[in-house]
This record gives structure tokens, C-alpha cells and sequence, in this order.
């Protein structure tokens, strides 16, 4: 039998993996959020709200309905923002059983959803999907395949992490389209989703920098010691250092930072106008700027030093001055690993 | 909260009270009759599995699998523990790693079916019905006896209110219903060798049927325990022997005896902890039979018959073998041994000081019964099946299907260990919320938070070598419990303090836990002088203190 992909959330990247994906002979059942963007997708193979001008296959079919997805495919893969994650993942719920397999392509930390308001735990999307759902067999993709990268089939490359050996041989098989999307795989679904969750906030950062115009050497300074920061957290978390320095995690990074495509990244945009000195208060928060404070209670919880991640607090979230934010970016580099 | 015997048989007010557990009892009944054709399947499986393998050559050959056996053999027999009688077989596995090279497929064949043969004839137990009967007409005084002697001059009348003494609990008219659906896999936590004495005497007191287990060989050296074991249903398993072949034999043999519906208990910690603390990490093998035997059904066209994994929680106020068990964990990494075999359990006064001070105590034993989870880890509903985190029916069989859209039954390995790896991390979260904890385990902990801080210091050896007293104050002491119990009474997943100690105001609790570290120990863990509490035996306060290890600090301590 051919296979069948489920994808939840048709954002650009969602719709855009759809594609790629269904352009290689598979159906590809995609959920959008609200049933005019489905009958849009359906009708004219177009979704102009978030891929505006491209002609989707028509093997891409779109329904408002989580469970016909749920239905038609047991690998799933879950692509919507860190804020929808844990809406969608409790109406998944409902529709999933021990058949299925969810990968989820958020690049972001969620709450736990327990306890008191003073006891949420910022958690793993991973862990969240087991906690609520009946689905054991999770993971996650990560790494810099770019909406539009994938759209103009530009050489992209994704990673695929999972416990389950299965699973990554299985979302390898269904996703790659070589030349244009190759798919890695690893075991390492805690350090590929630390890492990718830090990739928003690392990116942001490099626009702060850019935004400050740091130079060249600082520039270079803070990405290897934002690479070594992640690592210590991947590693607290129960995955492998060497993730951050993949696809998931440095590859993330320097896509969504790269000349050509960080006038697309909103947290390379937000970092770089607030490094030129755009007032704090009333900002639009990007999906990485929403992500620090969250990951620093993780580390706070796992006891791991992130003065990086200190850093960008002060710098978006508290609106510390400029001056003192290269400081703390900076200067508390000079430590000893 | 069910307290004894009488309340256990109260809480069936679901019209089960009687209900005839024919199967259930049975089981074990028929185990003799089957004995032979058991065996028989084990090893027929276990060749059939050996010979494929074979067919693919490398790693897997016969003559590696043979070489396997003969290379751990001889290393245990010249280097490791082995019995007086065992040395002599030495000749024989060397000669047999001599000879390996040069023997045709046939003859290795013959000798690899030859040990599979050996190893379940050594592994399978026995049942027998008479001295079942026999042993349960005499197990309250059995029990009694170990657990009060002094109640066994009065005569078996007066063992009735052993109930009042040990307290099992959980939800007991459910696992009645799982044992006579399908097949329990009870995997209690491990702290003691009493453990597997008075677990048997709780499935009586629950109503549950006997079930067989795999008891430490070290264990069967004991005549009198060994009769009983070997005749009530207990299989043998050697953790000297460390080849391929025999692990092998031994986890077809537990899959081959769940299959038939015989109910099982694994201790999943694998060994006692000889830390104090709840497991946390376990032995995932044996665990990971009750998988292979829920695919056997379903191949077989049976996906009605299911197994039901029952996380348990035994727990001590005092623990007989504590002083042993610290010592050995405290001992340098690498030293620690796996088998002890002069430990507190083997000297029959100890055993008499522990039953007549500690287990003479009402509510000093407490065996907790958790919910059933099936093989998954997913919990279970009335009924005995699978359901969702939000109590939705599924179906188990769904997870050992393909990702392919339609794709059936797919045989995979490595997911089945991830599955058990999952189930593994299930029963520890069980552990925390089942625990059952003592006066004595809480005074130790904060105690030992108290220490920790004055001393700037966690690790254990370095307060070893603090020169002068560990002091507390009493009222620090009495305060910081009192923080405990509320922190503990917000936070059931933590665990429950035990149901007799909640009645204590909060000096009474420390009292108590003064008075159970002084009556059995030979130096007690801390005892009162003055205004103060002093430590006395710092190991011991660890190891209490370790019972509440997955509890995070509380917030005044950080």
C-alpha cells in the first residue's frame, strides 16, 4: 500500500512539506485550522494565506477535521505554533490510539498543564504528547528546512529524531524527496528538541548582535558559545551535546540567520530591531522571543547555567539597555568550560 | 483507606465478595500436569529461534552461542561464586571451548539443545497442591511467627489480627476481576528478603491467586525455604549465570508461563535497593516477557486475553536488612556485591528481634496494590481494558502494528525494548505515588536537609568524615515535619504518609520515629538528647532518608 502522511497545521511550513512531500507519489492529508483555508486547499490547490502564489499537488487534501487526518494516516506529523500545541494535541487525543505516530516540528517548550499556576513545568512537546495522548511511538523533525526553501526546492535537509527506530526509518522513507529534502535521523528526541526549541531564541539573539552591529568576531563569539549553552542544556535534559552542533540545532540557527533568508525569520527580524534600538514595550513577540523565558525556567528547573539565555531575557522581555546587554551577551564568556 | 484483612473483604461491597475465583485458583493448581509440555515449548522455542538465527552465521552461529556459554562459565567457575559441587564441571566447559572449532553443525546442534534442556529443567519450579494447602493453612502462622513470635505461643487463634499488624491495600475487587480475565504481572518494589514471604501472604489476604515467581537461587540454599519455593510454583533463576543461551531460556520461560495464564511476580529493581530509595531505574527483561506473551496472543488470534502489570509498593517502617544494605551501597563503587548471602535475613536472631520490636508494631508493614496497567503502561478501566489519558477505550494491539496505512502485526525489537523502556518509566511514576511513607523515613529526611545545610554539603562521604556531632535541634525538627506533612498531603503523587502515623500530632510523629530507630538497631539512626537530635548512625539515616529521594526539596530548604 502507498503511503499516507497526516499533517496538523497548514502554516507555510506544514503546507509546504505537504507538498513536497506529496509531489512524490504520496496523499498527504493536511488539517487547517478552519474549514474556507481546507475547501481553498481542496478547490484551487492553492493556500494563498500562508504560501501566497504557489500551486500546491493535488495530492494534498485539506480538511478542518483532525480526525479525518487521524482517520486516513497513522504517521503524523504535528506543524503548529508552540501556542496551538497543546489545543491541538488534546483534540488529537481523541482521535489517536497505539496505531499511530506523532512527529512534531515545533521548535518550542510547552507547559505541563498540572498543578498550581506556581508549579507548571515548561516541558518537551514530546512529553506532552505522551502524557495526553495514547501515542508512545514520538518524535520530532527539526532543523532548516525553510518554508520557503522547500517551495522553491532548494537543496533542504531535515533531521528526524526518535527512540523508535521505526519511526525514523519510516519518516525518512515517507518524507525525503531528494534532491531537493533529505531527511537524517537520530535517536536523540530530547537533545533534537531542546536544540530545535532553542533555535528561535538563538536566532533572535544573532539578530540582536547584527542589530547592534557587533562585528564579525563577537558575532562568531557568541554563535560557538550559544552552540556550547544549548549543549549543557540538551545534555541536562537527558540528550546527547553533540545534537545541538547538527542540523537541529547550529544548521537551525544559521539558516534562519543567513543573508537571504533572515528577512523571512520574525525572530531575526525582532532581534534586529530591537539591537537598533527599537523600544521593547509593545514589541511583536516571535515564536523564539515567546520561547526564552520558558526555556530558562527549564533550565532553572534542570539546574543548568544559561547566561545567554539571561541575557536575551533582560534584552526583550525586561528591555534592559542596549550598552548592558552586549555586556551580558559578552563578557560572561569568559569562563572556563 | 482499607486496613487489614477484615477491611479488604469490606471494601467488596460490589457484590464480588464471593464471586468463585475457580480459574484464577487453579491455575497454579494445574501447573504439574503441564510441567513437561511447558518445558517442552520452551525449549522447542528457544532452538527453533537459536536455529534461524544460526542460518544467518556471524554473531549468531552456534559456535559463538556455545563459545558464549563456555566463556562465562569458565570465568565464574575460576574466578566468581559458585556452589562446592560446581568446580567440577570446569573440565567440562573447557574442553567444550577446546573442541568448539572442530565439530561438525550436527553435534553442535545436540549440545546446544542439550544445555537449553539443562537450563530449563533447572529454571521450571514445581506446585504442589498439598503443600499449597499445607502452606496455607499455615502461612498466618508462618507469617506470624516471622513477624511475631511471641504471638505463636498463643496458638494459631491468635494470628487472626496479624491483619491489625500489616495492612495491604489497593484496588482489590479490580485486580480479582484482571486475575480471572487475564494474567497479573505483579512487580512490587524490593527492600527486603522478607519481601517475597509476605507478599504471598498479601495475595492471600487480598483474595488474589498464587502466584509464581523467579526466586534468586541464592535463595533455594536455604532447605526449608527452598522445599517451599520449589513446590509452590517459584522458578529458579541463577544471576551467576550471565551467557546468551540462558537469559534466553529463562525469559521464554517466564513469556511461555504468562502465556498460559500463570500469574507472575518480578521484582522489576531486580535486586534489593540497597540504597533505600523507591526504584527508580530497573531491570527491563523479565519485564519485557509480558510484551513478547501479549504478541503471542495476538498471533495466535487471541486479543481478548490481556496482562495486566500491577505496580506494588511494600513497605517497612524498619527494614530487617538495612545496616547490610547501606553499608553495601556505601561501599566504594564497583565493590558492592550483587548477592549477599550473610546479610541480617539469615540469622535467626535478628529475624527474632526484627518480628518481636518492629513487626510486633501495628501497621508496620504496609503492602500497597496499584492500578493495573497493561503492557504499555496505559492504565486499565473496570473491565480490564486499555485506556487513554483521558479514559478513553483502545485497543493494545495497536502498537505493535505497522506505520503503513493498514499494515497488521509487525515484529520489531527494538521497539518492543523502547515499549518496555516506557512501561519501565510507567511503574517508577507508580512507585512515587504508591509509596507508603514511615515517621521514620521523613525524620530522616529532614534531618538529613538540616545537616546538608549546616554542612554545606550533600555528599554523603564527606559528612562520613565530619568529626564532630550531626545535632539538629528537636523543635527545627518538629517544625520541618510538620512543613512535610502538609507539603505531602497537597502533593498524593509524592506518596502517603502511612495511615496510623497521619493520626500523630508532630511530636509524636518524631517520637516515633526515635523509638523505631532504637528498638531493632544495633545503634540506632539518631535518637533525642536534650533539646537536640543527634545523629548516631549516619548510613542508616541515609538510608531511611532515601526512601523519599524522588521528592524534591521543599521550597524552605532551597
Amino acid at each position: 500500500m502507498s503511503d499516507t502522511l497526516g499533517i496538523i497545521g497548514a502554516g507555510a511550513f506544514g503546507t509546504a512539506l505537504a507538498d513536497v512531500v506529496a509531489q512524490q507519489g504520496t496523499t498527504v492529508w493536511i488539517d487547517t485550522a478552519d474549514e474556507a483555508d481546507a475547501r481553498a486547499i481542496n478547490e484551487t490547490h492553492r493556500h494563498e494565506k500562508r504560501l501566497p502564489g504557489v500551486k500546491l499537488s493535488p495530492r494534498v487534501r485539506a480538511t478542518a477535521d483532525v480526525a479525518e487526518v487521524a482517520a486516513n494516516a497513522r504517521l503524523l506529523i504535528l506543524a503548529v505554533t508552540s501556542r496551538r500545541a497543546r489545543e491541538v494535541v488534546l483534540q488529537l487525543a481523541s482521535a489517536v490510539d497505539g496505531r499511530h505516530a506523532i512527529v512534531h516540528a515545533i521548535g518550542a517548550l510547552v507547559e505541563d498543564g498540572h498543578g498550581d499556576a506556581a508549579e507548571v513545568q515548561m516541558v518537551r512537546v514530546s512529553e506532552l504528547v505522551r502524557a495526553e495522548t495514547a501515542v508512545r511511538r514520538i518524535g520530532v523533525l527539526a532543523g532548516p528546512g525553510l518554508a520557503w526553501d522547500l517551495v522553491e526546492r532548494r537543496p533542504a535537509a531535515l533531521i528526524v529524531a526518535s527512540p523508535f527506530d521505526e519511526l525514523v526509518t519510516t519518516a525518512q522513507r515517507v518524507l525525503s524527496a531528494p534532491p531537493a529534502l533529505r531527511v537524517y535521523g537520530t535517536s536523540d528526541l530530547a537533545g533534537a528538541e531542546v536544540a530545535s526549541a532553542l533555535g528561535g531564541a538563538f536566532t533572535l539573539g544573532l539578530g540582536l548582535a547584527d542589530g547592534l552591529d557587533v562585528g564579525p568576531g563577537p558575532r562568531a563569539l557568541f554563535i560557538t558559545r550559544a552552540i556550547a549553552e544549548g549543549a549543557r542544556l540538551a545534555t541536562a535534559a537527558g540528550g546527547e551535546a553533540l545534537t545541538m552542533t547538527g542540523l537541529a540545532g547550529l544548521g537551525n540557527v544559521l539558516a534562519r540567520s543567513s543573508p537571504g533568508t533572515s528577512d523571512r525569520s520574525d525572530d531575526y527580524q525582532l532581534g534586529l530591531a530591537i539591537g537598533r534600538g527599537a523600544p521593547v514595550a509593545g514589541v511583536r513577540h516571535s515564536e523564539g522571543s515567546r520561547t526564552v523565558p520558558s526555556l530558562l525556567r527549564l533550565a532553572e528547573r534542570l539546574g543548568t547555567r544559561v547566561p545567554i539565555l539571561r541575557a536575551l531575557h533582560a534584552a526583550v522581555h525586561e528591555g534592559l539597555p542596549m550598552q548592558k546587554v552586549i555586556g551580558k551577551l559578552l563578557e560572561s564568556h569568559a569562563e572556563v568550560e | 483507606m482499607l486496613r487489614g484483612h477484615a477491611a479488604n473483604r469490606g471494601e467488596l461491597g460490589d457484590g464480588m465478595a464471593n464471586r468463585p475465583l475457580k480459574e484464577a485458583e487453579n491455575r497454579l493448581a494445574r501447573f504439574n500436569a503441564e510441567r513437561a509440555s511447558l518445558c517442552a515449548e520452551v525449549e522447542r522455542r528457544v532452538m527453533d529461534r537459536r536455529l534461524a538465527l544460526a542460518a544467518r552465521g556471524g554473531d549468531h552461529s552456534l559456535e559463538y552461542v556455545l563459545n558464549d556459554a563456555a566463556y562465562h562459565e569458565i570465568r565464574r567457575l575460576e574466578t566468581g561464586p559458585h556452589g562446592k559441587d560446581e568446580k567440577k564441571h570446569l573440565p567440562h566447559w573447557r574442553e567444550l571451548a577446546k573442541k568448539l572449532g572442530s565439530i561438525d553443525e550436527a553435534e553442535k546442534r545436540r549440545l546446544t539443545a542439550q544445555l537449553v534442556h539443562e537450563h530449563a529443567e533447572d529454571i521450571a519450579g514445581r506446585f504442589d497442591e498439598r503443600v499449597y494447602r499445607f502452606a496455607k493453612g499455615i502461612m498466618p502462622a508462618v507469617v506470624g511467627g516471622v513477624l511475631a513470635p511471641a504471638r505463636l505461643r498463643e496458638g494459631i487463634a491468635a494470628v487472626g489480627d496479624l491483619a491489625d499488624r500489616v495492612v495491604v491495600d489497593g484496588p482489590l475487587a479490580k485486580l480479582r476481576a484482571c486475575a480471572d480475565r487475564g494474567t497479573l504481572i505483579v512487580t512490587p518494589t524490593h527492600s527486603s528478603n522478607m519481601d517475597s514471604v509476605v507478599i504471598g501472604w498479601a495475595f492471600d489476604q487480598a483474595g488474589l491467586p498464587p502466584v509464581t515467581y523467579g526466586a534468586g537461587k541464592n535463595l533455594f540454599s536455604n532447605r526449608f525455604l527452598s522445599f517451599f519455593m520449589h513446590n509452590l510454583g517459584a522458578y529458579r533463576v541463577d544471576r551467576r549465570l550471565r551467557h546468551e543461551l540462558y537469559k534466553d531460556v529463562l525469559k521464554e520461560y517466564s513469556t511461555v508461563l504468562l502465556e498460559h495464564g500463570y500469574h507472575s511476580l518480578f521484582f522489576p529493581g531486580g535486586t534489593r535497593s540497597r540504597s533505600g530509595a523507591v526504584e527508580r531505574k530497573l531491570k527491563l527483561g523479565l519485564l519485557g516477557t509480558a510484551l513478547t506473551a501479549y504478541q503471542n496472543h495476538l498471533r495466535a488470534g487471541e486479543p481478548q486475553r490481556r496482562l495486566y502489570v500491577v505496580p506494588t509498593t511494600i513497605n517497612y517502617s524498619i527494614v530487617l536488612e538495612a545496616e547490610t544494605l547501606i553499608d553495601d551501597f556505601l561501599a566504594e563503587e564497583g565493590k558492592h556485591r550483587y548477592i549477599i548471602e550473610d546479610d541480617e535475613f539469615s540469622s535467626l536472631s535478628r529475624l527474632y528481634d526484627f518480628s518481636k520490636h518492629i513487626l510486633s508494631r501495628p501497621g508496620a508493614l504496609h503492602i500497597r496494590f496499584g492500578d493495573p496497567v497493561d503492557v504499555v503502561g496505559n492504565a486499565t478501566d473496570a473491565a480490564g481494558e486499555s485506556i487513554d489519558p483521558h479514559a478513553r477505550r483502545i485497543d493494545p494491539a495497536g502498537y505493535f502494528a505497522a506505520l503503513a496505512p493498514g499494515g497488521g502485526q509487525r515484529e520489531d525489537a527494538q521497539r518492543d525494548a523502547e515499549y518496555t523502556r516506557g512501561l519501565g518509566e510507567e511503574l517508577t511514576r507508580h512507585y512515587a505515588r504508591l509509596v507508603v511513607l514511615y515517621p521514620t523515613h521523613l525524620v530522616a529526611r529532614a534531618l538529613m536537609d538540616r545537616i546538608a545545610a549546616g554542612q554545606g554539603t550533600r555528599d554523603v562521604y564527606r559528612l562520613l568524615r565530619v568529626q564532630q556531632d550531626l545535632v539538629v535541634p528537636h523543635a527545627q525538627i518538629v517544625a520541618d515535619i510538620a512543613a512535610w506533612r502538609a507539603h505531602l498531603a497537597g502533593h498524593p503523587e509524592l506518596g502517603e504518609i502511612a495511615p496510623r502515623a497521619q493520626q500523630l500530632s508532630d511530636e509524636a510523629f518524631v517520637a516515633d520515629a526515635l523509638e523505631s530507630y532504637a528498638v531493632y538497631h544495633k545503634r540506632p539512626a539518631a535518637m533525642r538528647a536534650g533539646d537536640d537530635v543527634v545523629v548516631q548512625h549516619l548510613p542508616l539515616t541515609v538510608y531511611y532518608r532515601n526512601r523519599t529521594l524522588h521528592i524534591p526539596p521543599l521550597a524552605v530548604h532551597q
